[in-house]
């Protein structure tokens, strides 16, 4: 029996998406044959791994070049990576493209490119268009380049930014995507200079620059490329916080007012939906993939149909952008209302965590009782920080009450 | 994350338990909720302190996790392999109120073990300016006792009736529960700080006492339990083993023990920690059919859970909630099979043998070929120490609540010969407090 679903396709940048799932350019995306499984598994879209021009400069990949980031016994928090763009030939990827193209006429096939001359830009874009593909998306980001003058370092560079972007958009007609990186202070700029070139949308984020571990007994950081280390890209769920900012940001700049392929540890539905929540009018993974394979799509696909019959949304787009609308800016909050911590003794089991982190971390509100084993709350110093409810083991054991500090005394405000 | 146990491994009597490897200690850890006032810690009625080393263990610090056993229990590795933790530290554990508590004992033994492999210093003998102390007995209560009166710098000499130390742990549990080695390595500590044990001394005689008396300015008797009970009924057969001899012929004897056992019936009387540890046994030494007698039912089983289940691991059968009632022999006294009848309670709860009344045709015959007695034991050498109360004629009275030593002048006892037999754990406790007690008559002029 198939069951309702909800219509999850969107249209970006004139292009139709039957979901708006796509991988973004990466390992995942490699060559056909891996791009035909993920269609098979129902990604919306594809962003193909970075084309180059080969003859113009020839990539080899170091290796190893991944490394894990672990918390504890949580493995794969996030991943460091030294992968470089594509290192098979062009014709070989403008084949797969083609074939890729053929065989799933309605997906979205998404040719990121990369040039190091206005000559080699061109002529990606061409060619990507030859064959077949949707988009264009133009790499600007990659933190990790065998060569210093590509990558973010463009990426970085406004100037090169609209200069590139310019080139593609006269040498094709194909939407543009300018993907962006996050290793700058304030991205808007690079992305106005992206829209001064004729970028008709943003990718967001690339990877960013990382350590993430070093190893104690040789006293290198890792991953350990014979004997040499570097800073390099990270990505996967603990990027996902600084991914959500830049988006947000880029999809509340009047000035910009482009769409947004958002980036940058999506899991889950609920991770995708983050995103349009911000803004996105795309999602692209990686890391995720990496990770659990390609078959994640169809948890993200039924969730996120689900939420939208069970909320009533006909299409995503009636939801996009609706959290984003509720960030201000911090000098702006609402202080005159407050909230008290509360602890529910039933659920509490005793461990007193709260009481340890609000004795030495908050304001000493928490009163443990060593006989009972169980945590209370003293309202006369509780300054609603919340610290409690994120250190208990039970998730849904501290709530908050609200108090108007105008009618009633709170331990913020004397 | 507690690994099955394998019946290979309690067949060959080697150690049930695979090591935690580290993976798996930072993993059980990271469960750890790292309590306020943390309920294990006020657990361990021997103070190991396991919310501390469970804490070092989660943020790295596993030198330190293996320090803090040492320094607070001197058998740190034989606790952490027989203590009955649902008992003990783990009974409280908060972790409970989400899902499992932790396996604490396995964090002990893997910080015990880290500290070895990875040069933790040994204990070192402080500068001695105290007093001579004499212990009498090697056993978990005399050595924890020894330890702390030396390192409050009293020079102490222990004296031990067997060839090398450890008592009950040493000789009365089985391999695949507590190796040896581990004994012998918890043991070695004491020697590091600079005790010193001699081994074959047995306390004995009224002469032996004195000149111990005479010798030392505080003596303590920590001579344990050493002697099972027998029943009448058993009297004389050739074929009756009380549970010490068995388990001790199991350690010093193995091979031609097995070749004895081997494709026997072996009926085990009694339903305690030792009678499961005899039954265990038995069928590791190739018994093919090891029956349990005991008046407890299944639920009522006095021994550990974990032990319990080691039995049903082993296929031993359990013919709980029954009593004894007769013995077939052939010629020489040899006992060819056991009769008896099931039992109820008279008056439910109390779970002694008078309490119990047989059930009208019930009557059951048991063949066998060994009858191991599993129901007790009681100190030997207690009259020699007179000058100490006693409180059945058998034990040490103890000299308060919170004071589990019994005392008179400079004599004192601890851990089962007081306590009537209880954990090991509970042994190094005592004896540690014990230990307090002497230093502080020694002190107070040792009068």
């Amino acid at each position: 029996m198939t069951h309702k679903k909800a219509d999850l396709s969107v249209q970006f940048c004139g292009v139709h998406f039957e979901n708006p799932f796509c991988l973004s350019s990466s390992p995942v995306g490699n060559h056909a044959e891996m791009c035909a499984r993920a269609f098979d598994a129902g990604w919306g879209g594809i962003a193909y791994k970075t084309l180059n021009v080969d003859s113009s400069f020839k990539i080899v990949m170091p290796s190893p070049r991944l490394n894990a980031y672990h918390y504890n016994d949580k493995r794969f928090v996030g991943l460091q990576n030294a992968e470089q763009i594509t290192d098979r030939s062009l014709a070989d990827n403008l084949k797969d493209i083609a074939e890729l193209k053929r065989k799933y006429p309605g997906r979205v096939l998404i040719s990121s490119i990369m040039g190091f001359t206005s000559d080699d830009w061109t002529l990606l874009a061409k060619k990507s268009e030859e064959v077949g593909a949707d988009m264009l998306e133009l790499n600007f980001s990659c933190p990790q380049m065998a060569r210093k003058d590509a990558g973010h370092r463009v990426g970085q560079d406004y100037d090169l930014v609209e200069r590139f972007t310019a080139v593609v958009k006269k040498a094709s007609r194909l939407p543009v995507l300018a993907k962006m990186t996050p290793n700058i202070t304030d991205m808007i700029p690079v992305a106005l200079a992206a829209k001064r070139g004729g970028a008709d949308a943003i990718s967001a984020i690339n990877t960013i620059r990382a350590i993430t571990d070093i190893d104690l007994e040789t006293l290198t950081p890792m991953p350990i490329i014979f004997g040499k280390s570097g800073i390099t890209g990270f990505s996967g769920p603990a990027a996902k916080p600084i991914g959500m900012r830049f988006v947000s940001e880029l999809y509340s700049s009047d000035e910009l007012s482009l769409p947004v392929a958002a980036i940058g540890g999506v899991e889950t539905w609920r991770d995708a939906l983050h995103y349009i929540l911000l803004g996105a009018g795309t999602v692209q993974v990686t890391t995720a993939i990496m990770r659990h394979g390609y078959r994640i799509v169809e948890d993200m696909i039924e969730g996120l149909s689900d939420f939208m019959l069970e909320r009533g949304i006909s299409s995503l787009e009636e939801i996009r952008g609706a959290a984003a609308k509720k960030l201000i800016d911090p000098s702006n909050f609402d202080v005159r209302h407050q909230v008290v911590s509360q602890i529910d003794e039933k659920k509490c089991i005793g461990c007193g965590q709260c009481y340890i982190s609000c004795q030495d971390g908050a304001n000493q509100a928490i009163v443990f009782d060593a006989e009972k084993r169980k945590a209370k709350v003293d309202e006369t110093r509780c300054v609603g920080c919340t610290l409690c409810r994120h250190v208990c083991p039970v998730w849904d054991c501290v709530t908050t009450r609200t108090v108007d500090t105008q009618t009633t005394s709170h331990a913020a405000i004397f | 994350m507690k690994k099955s146990i394998e019946p290979t491994a309690i067949c060959e009597f080697s150690a049930m338990r695979r090591p935690m490897t580290l993976q798996e200690a930072i993993c059980e850890a990271e469960r750890c909720l790292l309590c306020e006032d943390a309920p294990c810690s006020k657990g361990c009625p021997a103070g190991t302190d396991p919310g501390r080393f469970i804490r070092q263990i989660k943020f790295r610090n596993f030198k330190g996790a293996a320090r803090t056993i040492r320094n607070n229990n001197i058998l740190g590795s034989t606790c952490a392999h027989v203590c009955p933790t649902d008992k003990t530290c783990a009974r409280a554990c908060s972790a409970k109120g989400l899902t499992t508590p932790i396996d604490i004992a396995g964090l002990q033994r893997f910080a015990i073990a880290y500290g070895r492999e990875n040069g933790l210093k040994p204990l070192e003998a402080p500068s001695v300016d105290g007093q001579a102390v004499a212990v009498i007995g090697a056993g978990p209560a005399g050595l924890a006792c020894a330890a702390e009166l030396a390192r409050q710098g009293h020079k102490v000499t222990v004296f031990e009736k067997d060839p090398v130390p450890g008592g009950v742990p040493r000789w009365n549990i089985p391999d695949f529960r507590l190796p040896v080695e581990e004994v012998a390595a918890d043991c070695a500590q004491l020697a590091d700080l600079g005790v010193e044990i001699r081994c074959g001394f047995t306390v004995d005689t009224p002469e032996k006492v004195n000149e111990i008396m005479d010798k030392f300015t505080a003596v303590v008797v920590a001579t344990g339990l050493n002697e099972a009970f027998a029943l009448p009924l058993f009297d004389g057969a050739p074929n009756v083993f009380d549970y010490i001899a068995w388990l001790r012929r199991a350690k010093t004897d193995r091979e031609r023990f097995a070749s004895d056992v081997a494709g026997k019936r072996v009926a085990i009387i009694g339903g305690g920690s030792v009678a499961m540890d005899a039954a265990v046994t038995a069928r590791a030494l190739g018994a093919a059919r090891v029956t349990l007698v005991s008046l407890e039912h299944l639920g009522e089983l006095p021994a550990d859970l974990e032990e319990i289940e080691l039995g049903h691991l082993m296929d031993v059968v359990f013919r709980d909630g029954a009593m004894i009632t007769g013995v077939e022999k052939y010629e020489g006294g040899h006992i060819v099979a056991l009769t008896g009848t099931e039992i109820e309670w008279i008056e439910p709860g109390k779970f002694v043998p008078a309490n119990a009344r047989p059930v009208l045709h019930t009557q059951f015959s048991l063949a066998t070929d060994f009858v191991v007695l599993a129901i007790g034991t009681r100190p030997v050498f207690a009259h020699l120490f007179s000058a100490l109360p006693t409180w059945d004629k058998k034990c040490f009275a103890p000299a308060g609540e919170d004071r589990p030593w019994s005392a008179a002048g400079k004599l004192f006892a601890v851990g089962d010969v007081v306590n009537r037999g209880t954990m090991a754990v509970q042994a190094v406790g005592e004896g540690k407090k014990t230990a307090q007690a002497v230093h502080a008559f020694i002190a107070g002029g040792a009068k």
